[in-house]
């Protein structure tokens, strides 16, 4: 890798410092260093295919960081595939810290296991303290504390990637499971003549978000992975998901909510088209509202569960616990909600031991809506894994086919989106593999 | 503390993916569980024998055509006589409803007003205060309060075949956990439709109203503005071709919103009444998941592309970091 060196070394400099006047040194010092960066400038956007690595030292620094320097010193830094800024004081690295934050606008991370490291850490956007033979300082005034550098990798490729698609996973569900839920209330008010009133009974209408869909969301926001730990570290550029906002985009978030939407549509006229207005049990009683209200209401459960069930990669016993425990929950609660009195229980009251676990068309309709609401989502992943994978849904058939050790296979996964640039992890491997253009 | 399988995330888990077998293997399934349901509902649903004689229109006498709601406000007797012809045999018990059209009965601030307490309890009869406006009439509290009492449907229909009378049978038509826990065995109605507007049918004050089932099958009530509710039970068998005499007493006024009144006799099946829809979409949806299995088949088939294949790696729009 071709280096870019500054410092304060040169002859000149050294007799100036001989000599000894202040003003001198440092008029001559902050030419030198400007001359350094503008030539290093040069240099770099000369051969843009090439990969750069800046050394400065902390005297240097002292200069560059000036307020009508640093803003060249950092677009050289930015181009550079890697810097190294040596004997810095611990206010000049946290000044870097802050130059890149503003000049950037970009998350940064800080990694340190010195209490000289403090100033950056906290500086940076998430501040990373390594604890151990340096003391606890660091660890004190980081954000994350490891205890080897070497699990930095494991922090971000692994856990920053889960954590970054457990959130949005998270969020766009939550979307999906409310969209749902408000869309048949709304779809109902419109059959009621806009007269607000809803379409199920009031402790079914506050209980939604707290009991019987809380419980699933809580175990995909801890648990979720789409890809295991080891595969997370064996591709390092499923990390750029996360970077890149892949998951979370506006794209994503409205397609959730449509899902919602459609599902909506779907429970409310399949239950009101089957249910309505003639007999629905051998007795010959009528579906009215309490009937209608649980049975759409049932679906709607069973449809919001069964589609976090479709959209995790990942099972493990607990959110097996609270996908299906959750919906087993909401019979229990219907039958003793059911057997309280109807003081208590309103139109609840009975509802499902009297009308609807006997009724046959109750449990065809539930089966039947449950699936039909499902099918589009189903439809919808079919197409999108087999002609638009994404790269995590790659690396999961990767594991599933066993091909994770073919290491053609990987280098093939590895290096088909690097472009011709000079940064980053391309920057990187480039400079390990010794794949540059001479 | 650190080391568990819980701690590591290392919890044995199932990871299911969507690969073509799967995708084929679920529609294929569904398709399969659901076209013999369809059928089913379908062969229920027809089973069903269904009579529907819309009247509201036609039981306006000639005269009063421009003017219904004139009609229908006029004191006194308004017979009405229709005649039912009985497509297909139809085994008891047969259920005579009467289904009313536009008729918003979910309407929040109708279904509001009554009083449960009231409904349960004699001594509760002053709690009428969620009823207004049919709270109170002359001074004392009505029982049955409330709009949904007050509009009780006030229809009657008496049936009869070749000059041999078909009774009815009005006990049993409500559900049984109303007629035990939310009307009360000692509660009387009392001073009912005694105001200047009367709404609807008349209840007798010897009768409980555990024992009205009329008014406790209209109490519950309906969840959109088409609904039907049971009117009594036909307990014997009518043979097919039957000509059946229906002496409707034309009294409740729903000419002032435009609603449809209609009369409905029907058997039941194991699946309640006659819908085709449910066994309809049953089908469709079963053939669409089969045409989806199908088409599916044919493009893995046709282009075996494996899944892994990078070149389809469509994210990375920008170059990696930038």
């Amino acid at each position: 890798m071709n280096q870019i060196i500054i410092n304060l070394e040169t002859p000149e400099i050294k007799v100036l410092e001989k000599v000894g006047e202040k003003d001198a040194i440092a008029k001559a010092s902050k030419e030198s260093v400007f001359r350094q960066i503008s030539e290093g400038k040069a240099q770099f956007t000369a051969s843009s295919s090439k990969a750069f690595a800046l050394i400065i030292d902390g005297k240097s620094l002292q200069y560059a960081l000036d307020d009508d320097m640093k803003k060249l010193f950092l677009e050289l830094a930015l181009g550079c595939a890697s810097v190294i800024c040596c004997r810095s004081s611990p206010k000049q690295k946290a000044l870097v810290t802050r130059l890149v934050k503003a000049g950037t606008r970009k998350t940064t991370l800080a990694i340190g296991d010195g209490a000289n490291d403090v100033g950056m850490l906290q500086e940076a956007d998430i501040g990373i303290g390594i604890s151990g033979v340096e003391g606890m300082q660091a660890v004190m005034s980081s954000d994350i504390a490891i205890a080897q550098f070497r699990f930095l990798d494991r922090l971000l490729l692994v856990h920053g990637h889960w954590c970054y698609r457990r959130i949005s996973s998270m969020i766009c569900y939550f979307f999906y499971k409310n969209m749902t839920f408000g869309f048949t209330v709304f779809l109902y008010e419109a059959h009621t003549s806009f007269s607000a009133k809803p379409a199920y009974n009031d402790w079914f209408l506050s209980l939604y978000n707290v009991v019987f869909t809380s419980l699933p969301v809580i175990a995909l926001g801890i648990f979720d992975q789409d890809v295991s730990a080891r595969f997370c570290l064996k591709f390092p550029l499923l990390y750029q998901e996360g970077v890149q906002n892949v998951l979370f985009s506006w794209r994503r978030i409205i397609g959730w909510m449509f899902n919602g939407l459609c599902s909506a549509i779907i429970i409310f006229f399949l239950c009101t088209n089957a249910l309505d207005p003639q007999a629905f049990n051998k007795d010959g009683k009528i579906a009215e509202f309490q009937i209608l209200g649980a049975t759409m209401y049932t679906c709607l459960l069973w449809v919001v569960n069964c589609q976090m069930a479709l959209a995790v990669g990942y099972l493990n016993v607990v959110q097996h616990i609270c996908i299906w425990g959750g919906i087993g929950f909401w019979y229990l609660f219907l039958l003793a909600y059911g057997a309280m009195p109807p003081k208590i229980s309103t139109t609840a009251y009975k509802v499902f031991v009297e009308g609807l676990a006997l009724a046959p068309s109750f449990w065809v309709v539930t089966f039947f809506v449950v699936i039909s609401a499902l099918i589009p989502y189903f439809l919808y992943n079919a197409i999108q894994r087999r002609f638009f994978p994404t790269y995590h849904g790659m690396l999961q058939w990767i594991g599933h086919e066993g091909l994770s050790d073919d290491p053609k296979y990987c280098k093939m996964l590895n290096q088909r989106s690097i472009r011709s640039i000079t940064v980053g992890f391309t920057a990187l491997s480039l400079g390990k593999n010794q794949r540059w253009e001479s | 503390m650190g080391d568990s399988r819980f701690t590591q995330q290392e919890l044995p888990a199932c990871k299911p993916i969507l690969t073509p077998r799967w995708v084929i293997s679920t529609f294929m399934f569904v398709s399969l569980v659901f076209i013999p349901i369809g059928v089913a509902s379908l062969f229920a649903s027809r089973d069903v024998v269904e009579i529907i004689d819309r009247y509201e229109t036609d039981c306006i006498p000639q005269d009063f055509k421009n003017d219904k709601v004139k009609y229908i406000q006029t004191p006194g007797e308004k017979t009405c006589n229709r005649t039912l012809t009985v497509p297909k045999h139809m085994k008891h018990p047969i259920y005579v409803y009467y289904q009313l059209d536009n008729f918003y009965q979910n309407h929040r601030r109708y279904v509001k007003s009554r009083s449960d307490k009231q409904l349960r309890n004699p001594n509760s009869e002053n709690d009428a205060s969620a009823c207004k406006p049919e709270d109170m009439a002359n001074g004392m509290p009505i029982v049955p309060c409330g709009l949904i009492a007050w509009s009780l449907f006030n229809d009657t229909y008496s049936f009869s075949r070749t000059n041999q009378i078909l009774t009815v049978n009005k006990k049993g038509i409500s559900w049984k956990s109303d007629r035990d826990h939310k009307f009360g065995k000692n509660v009387y109605p009392k001073n009912f439709q005694s105001g200047k507007l009367i709404g609807g049918a008349n209840l007798s004050s010897s009768i409980p109203l555990s024992e009205q089932e009329d008014l406790i099958v209209w109490m519950r009530t309906a969840a959109l503005p088409t609904f039907r509710k049971l009117y009594g039970k036909i307990e014997v068998d009518l043979q097919e071709g039957e000509v059946i005499n229906v002496t409707v007493e034309n009294n409740y006024n729903t000419y002032s919103f435009n609603g449809k009144k209609k009369l409905v006799l029907s058997t039941t099946s194991w699946l309640g009444g006659k819908n085709d829809f449910l066994g309809t979409a049953y089908l469709t949806v079963g053939g669409l998941c089969f045409l989806l299995a199908m088409a599916f088949t044919i493009v893995y088939l046709i282009k075996p592309r494996r899944l892994g294949d990078p070149s389809y790696l469509s994210w990375n729009q920008n170059p990696g970091g930038h």
